[in-house]
């Protein structure tokens, strides 16, 4: 019984849609860079005022979010393409979910101690 | 006259074996070559995958001093803001920008967008899948990821905002 009740095809759409959406994200996370000189845009203070616009805060949250999903899945998808048994499935998915799941609670601390300085 | 059995033209060795069981492994994923550009585009996707995953993780154990106050993170800025640091992120903006415009050029080919009609598999039996425009498509992904570190390189090294 697979693990996930999501079909392959199902999640390659997530695959996909997490993809196109992270790279318009990520554009306007590269921009809040660009809007100054770029070693000055990295300074404590101005990222420190970046995490406390909540629209700001919203955008880094999604991207941690949507590049978990698809960068995770990305190598499932190329480890199950190297060996193929219904235990490598099973193992595989497992580790790459938890790796997600604590990428993703280990961003969203900082995002949530950030927005608090 | 005709052809002889393999075992009779050839001693059978450990590659042999192993590309007959059609069990090539990590090797056979890597091994560019009896390919086109598509194998060239299907391994630099994956390779580009999983280094700006490396990198989206090592981007977040990066930004997350900034929670232990400006001197961690002044000591952190000071690791990866050298020159070596912004050669890494040169690397990492043209991985991106090929992987982005190589992954949409997969949505579409997985749409059926650009793969022709199916056609009689004739003489040399190229497929027509593998066209002009699949091609394209991955000259255009290597040609936009020079531009953007090109870029990159000038807003890093230079005076460009």
């Amino acid at each position: 019984m697979p693990l996930l009740k999501l079909r392959e095809s199902q999640i390659m759409k997530i695959h996909y849609l997490t993809g196109i959406c992270a790279v318009f994200f990520v554009a306007i996370h590269i921009l809040f860079r660009l809007i100054m000189p770029f070693g000055q845009s990295l300074e404590f203070h101005n990222v420190v005022a970046n995490y406390h616009n909540i629209y700001y805060v919203i955008l880094l949250e999604l991207i941690l979010v949507f590049i978990s999903i698809h960068g995770f899945n990305g190598l499932r998808i190329i480890l199950l393409e190297l060996k193929q048994n219904q235990w490598w499935e099973s193992t595989i998915t497992i580790l790459v979910l938890a790796a997600m799941i604590g990428v993703i609670a280990y961003g969203t601390r900082t995002i949530i101690i950030g927005s608090q300085l | 006259m005709g052809i002889k059995p393999n075992s009779e033209n050839n001693s059978s060795t450990g590659d042999d074996i192993r590309l007959k069981s059609g069990r090539e492994g990590l090797m056979g994923w890597l091994n560019p070559t009896r390919y086109g550009w598509e194998r060239v585009s299907y391994w630099l996707q994956r390779l580009t995958g999983v280094g700006l995953l490396i990198y989206f993780i090592g981007h977040i154990y990066e930004t997350s001093s900034l929670v232990n106050g400006i001197n961690a993170w002044n000591s952190m800025l000071e690791l990866t803001q050298t020159t070596g640091g912004h050669i890494f992120l040169l690397l990492v903006i043209g991985a991106s920008t090929f992987h982005t415009v190589n992954g949409l050029r997969l949505i579409f080919t997985e749409s059926g967008i650009g793969i022709g009609r199916p056609g009689r598999p004739d003489y040399p039996y190229d497929a027509t899948s593998l066209n002009y425009k699949q091609k394209s498509g991955i000259w255009v992904a290597l040609l936009l990821a020079t531009i953007a570190m090109l870029y990159g390189g000038m807003v890093m090294f230079g005076d460009v905002t």
